[in-house]
């Protein structure tokens, strides 16, 4: 079993400094890995940036982060993410990485995702310039999940997991008005999920969605953006095989 | 302008655009009345929400049901089998 502990839109800021920090240092006792899924910071300033890597830092489980669309609202994502980096998290974008934690090897792979909407009722490559770029920037994204994800099953991980910060399904934004249903995420991002494949999916974004939730594929999707699970992180159990002692008849074999 | 509305809407701009960031707030207008409803990362926040919405909804009753995110430790892991 790997434990998962996973939170999102945590929108930290100067006067948010040290809120969080005492249920994460409760995460060695109860998770192996901490997901971040986005919106860590308000507008993505360094200070705030500063905020969150001292918040996570030194935390004894790994760290990975995806940012959100907060995190790029000052237009300096590059920034944001070398002051988390510089904080031990490790942030993806269209990458992944392999956690050996000790119970198994868990593979995570994000991107931020973007919006256009859910299939049959999102926005298409069509008409203006701007518009064409708008789903071509959420195809990118999607694109580089899949490709991690492909990556990651190349590298025989026992579980891999799916990271982002716009939901890839309209399930876990079930409260949300359904007007703004296409500036929450994208079926791309569940397609990517689907043809690339995961055992788990966890983005943020959607404040007043619901936690749970399912691609067409079966790959279950939780929204652990901090106002809808309501803690400073939830933890998910993920079963997989059991790992066969060094020097079995059964490794010997293989 | 006086026109319901818009003022929601220029409201909400606002929210997001000044120094709190906010994009996670319903606004929604009953009548006379307004709710406002949603979970805010710090209690300043939600402070300043509620003075926002007051200065700029002058007139009418303005209802701030905001609350602050939970900040303890989850009491139990979900099972994915």
């Amino acid at each position: 079993m790997i434990r998962i502990a996973a939170v999102g839109d945590i929108h930290m800021g100067p006067d948010s400094q040290g809120v969080l920090r005492p249920a994460f240092e409760t995460l060695p006792d109860c998770a192996d890995v901490l997901l971040l899924a986005g919106d860590l910071t308000r507008h993505g300033t360094p200070e705030e940036a500063r905020v969150v890597a001292r918040e996570v830092k030194d935390l004894g489980v790994p760290v990975v982060a995806v940012l959100g669309n907060h995190d790029h609202h000052d237009e300096q994502p590059d920034e944001v993410t070398a002051i988390l980096q510089d904080g031990g998290v490790q942030v993806l974008e269209g990458q992944e990485t392999v956690l050996d934690c000790g119970r198994g090897r868990v593979g995570v792979a994000g991107t931020k995702g973007f919006c256009g909407g859910f299939a049959g009722r999102n926005a298409g490559e069509f008409g203006e310039p701007l518009m064409k770029e708008f789903v071509r920037y959420t195809r990118r994204c999607a694109d580089g999940l899949r490709t991690a994800l492909e990556r990651l099953d190349e590298q025989g991980c026992d579980a891999r997991i799916a990271l982002t910060h716009f939901s890839p399904v309209p399930d876990t934004l079930a409260g949300e008005p359904l007007e703004i249903y296409p500036f929450l995420g994208s079926y791309l991002l569940a397609e990517a999920i689907d043809t690339a494949g995961a055992d788990l999916a966890v983005h943020g974004h959607a404040h007043a969605g619901t936690e749970h939730g399912m691609t067409s594929g079966g790959v279950r999707v939780r929204n652990v953006a901090q106002p809808v699970i309501g803690r400073a992180f939830h933890v998910y159990h993920l079963q997989v095989p059991e790992r066969v002692p060094t020097g079995t008849p059964a490794e010997s074999a293989g | 302008m006086n026109n319901l509305d818009y003022r929601v809407a220029h409201l909400r701009e606002r929210l997001a655009g000044g120094p709190l960031a906010e994009l996670g707030v319903q606004v929604a207008v009953h009548g006379d009345s307004v709710l406002v409803t949603g979970t805010v990362p710090s209690s300043h926040c939600r402070d300043e929400i509620g003075r926002i919405v007051g200065e700029t909804l002058t007139g009418l009753t303005v209802r701030c049901d905001l609350v602050v995110a939970e900040a303890s430790s989850p009491d139990q892991a979900e099972e994915l089998a």
